[in-house]
């Protein structure tokens, strides 16, 4: 009697410890699925954004050659780096819309600023104040870094530097797809040649 | 069971201290317990193997092969994920040994980090590295309880004081508060709770009772923006909160070292209280603040944590056993709100409070026989008066007579508390 009764709670016990793991196991897969979904939806947002998103040149600027080198990515910088206005209220770290046009050699060129999103058609990036001196708002995109193999990323860094002293006007630039609030840097150009085929010459 | 201890009982067995029955009832009992235990050992080196394998993997990965397509780095992104879900997915599935679900874990929450990072390398994502941080410990934090790893409690800890850090300390360029700090806090504190009440003498609760108040003093930090003078309010009461959570009754049964809300809160509270006790910060605290901002209310919501600490401990043990250093917070909130105006009277107050203090470890060392807190408490007084020195005009004969009686002192607290312990060992 008393042995049936405690298999009895034996067995009650081993089946609530199976629908224990069975629970665990349910919640682990849905945080597995969230693991893969976060990676996922970047690499979709991404991809689109190359696929339909519109491409842009932006002129890139000599880094400060005290810039410690940095690892396996270089560090861009670009010329559209601020914008004129009487508009003093920007506070630094916040973020703006610049919206683009091209000119008439076909690099990215500001139409207009703006601290909210506006009801036009332009593309547009987002980008953040740094600060404000002189009537200037400076800002700094969001796109400058890019990454090399490691063993090609000094050389194009090297590279870099130097294409950007030249006196040759735009000859580095980065090229950017756009699409909505989306900005992908695809490649980065030295003399219309990609950075990595330029370093292996 | 060590050699040592088996040497140990053959001797009382040869001294016929005990029996030789006796003698192989003790080492069986040892064994047997022994047995029961996980090999913990086992468990460091499986953590540390994941740890390594698992950033080698990353490491390789990081390289960026420029052969590879974008599809196939795209695809290589994933497989450390891919691999950590199915051991740790196996390890829940099997219910196995706590080595496999520590191990497993924290391969995973590696493997997590590293492909979001990837595929952000891929596409050259710029990012931000508080978002990061911040979306990696989201996705980590739940493995905690379902796996119930204590690895992967530290790392989030870990990870989430990096974030408060990065985004409220470290960005000049943006004044933005890490809040999700918070819920990293409130979802590790359950599992710590747990540990607590539990098992309230393991290592691994003596180091989450040393590296959560750490990551709290930082992340406190972090929610300071432009009312910086209560910053100094928001610390004390936060020490406050330390030193009263470790009195609260469960961790009486841990020695003082492994108590780590105690000591940072009695360290926190005697450093703070002591810069207070130059004039030069009372004087510089003009009446700037405002009521009406987040410095405050943080303030006001752990002060009320506080004092219902205090309050369980008065309840449950009985206002006699409450010491000064439990209610030095309330007492420097009245200097800094009602008293700060004046700043002479209340330096005088802050000396008057810390010397006390001082006297008060003094008192509890030599009550518990503990030289450790005793000589603490002189610390603090000897401190105190050597401050007193920067900011008075005495002749060098008086301070080197002072320093005389100050040395005098621990020589002879010290004897005396030698004797006691002798006299007491003796009855």
């Amino acid at each position: 009697m008393i042995i049936g009764k405690f298999y009895l709670t034996l067995e009650k016990k081993l089946k609530y410890n199976k629908m224990k793991i069975i629970y665990l196991f349910i919640l682990f897969v849905i945080v597995a699925l969230a693991q893969i979904f976060v990676p996922l939806h970047m690499i979709v947002d991404k991809e689109d954004t190359l696929m339909s998103g519109v491409a842009y040149k932006f002129k890139t600027r000599p880094i400060d050659p005290t810039d410690p080198f940095r690892g396996k990515y270089i560090t861009l910088q670009y010329e559209m780096d601020h914008f004129e206005t009487k508009d003093s209220t920007y506070v630094v770290g916040e973020e703006i819309y610049i919206y683009l046009k091209n000119d008439e050699q076909g690099f990215a060129e500001i139409s207009q600023i703006s601290k909210e999103a506006l009801e036009i058609s332009k593309d547009y990036v987002t980008a953040r104040v740094s600060y404000y001196y002189d009537n200037k708002v400076n800002f700094y995109l969001p796109f400058n870094t890019f990454y090399m193999e490691e063993t090609k990323a000094y050389d194009a860094e090297v590279a870099y530097t130097k294409a950007n002293r030249d006196s040759l006007p735009a000859n580095v630039y980065a090229l950017v797809y756009i699409k909505e609030d989306k900005a992908v840097l695809k490649d980065v150009y030295i003399n219309d040649t990609p950075i990595q085929e330029y370093v292996e010459k | 069971m060590s050699l040592k201890f088996q040497k140990e009982l053959q001797q009382l067995v040869a001294d016929q201290v005990i029996s030789e029955d006796i003698s192989n009832k003790i080492s069986e009992y040892y064994d047997q317990k022994r047995r029961k235990q996980p090999n913990k050992l086992f468990t460091i080196f499986g953590i540390f193997g994941s740890l390594l394998i698992g950033s080698g993997i990353i490491l390789m990965l990081a390289h960026n092969w420029d052969d590879f397509s974008r599809m196939t780095k795209t695809i290589l992104a994933f497989v450390p994920l891919l691999l950590g879900q199915l051991i740790a997915g196996y390890a829940i599935l099997k219910d196995k040994s706590r080595t496999w679900k520590e191990a497993s874990g924290t391969f995973l929450f590696f493997a997590v980090g590293a492909s979001i990072s990837l595929v952000s390398q891929i596409y050259n994502i710029s990012g931000d590295l508080g978002d990061f941080l911040k979306t990696w410990t989201l996705l980590c934090l739940p493995l905690l309880y379902l796996l119930r790893s204590h690895a992967v409690g530290l790392l989030v800890i870990l990870l989430g004081t990096y974030y408060a850090a990065e985004v409220g300390i470290w960005s000049y360029r943006s004044n933005n508060t890490p809040w999700f700090y918070v819920l990293f806090v409130l979802g590790v504190l359950p599992h710590y709770w747990f540990q607590v009440r539990k098992h309230i003498t393991a290592n691994t609760t003596t180091i989450f009772n040393w590296i959560l108040p750490a990551s709290f003093m930082v992340g406190l930090g972090a929610f300071i923006s432009n009312n910086s003078e209560l910053g100094f309010v928001m610390y004390v009461t936060l020490f406050g909160i330390f030193y009263n959570i470790g009195k609260l009754p469960a961790f009486q049964k841990i020695r003082t070292l492994r108590n780590g809300f105690l000591i940072l809160g009695s360290l926190g509270t005697i450093i703070l209280l002591m810069i207070f006790t130059f004039k030069w910060p009372w004087e510089e605290l003009i009446d700037t603040w405002v009521y009406h901002s987040q410095e405050f209310y943080i303030s006001c919501f752990f002060g009320v944590i506080a004092v219902l600490l205090l309050c369980y401990t008065i309840i449950k043990k009985g206002v006699q056993f409450v010491n000064l250093f439990q209610v030095s917070f309330i007492l420097f909130w009245m200097l800094f709100f009602l008293v700060a105006a004046n700043p002479f009277i209340a330096m005088i107050c802050t000396n008057i409070l810390v010397f006390i203090l001082g006297i008060t470890a003094i008192k509890i060392g030599s009550d518990k026989l503990n030289f450790g807190i005793l000589n603490y408490g002189l610390l603090i007084v000897s401190i105190l008066i050597i401050c007193r020195f920067f900011d008075t005009d005495m002749s060098f004969v008086i301070r080197g007579l002072l320093f005389v009686i100050v040395g005098a002192g621990f020589f002879f607290t010290n004897y005396l508390m030698l004797k006691k312990q002798r006299k007491s060992q003796t009855m």
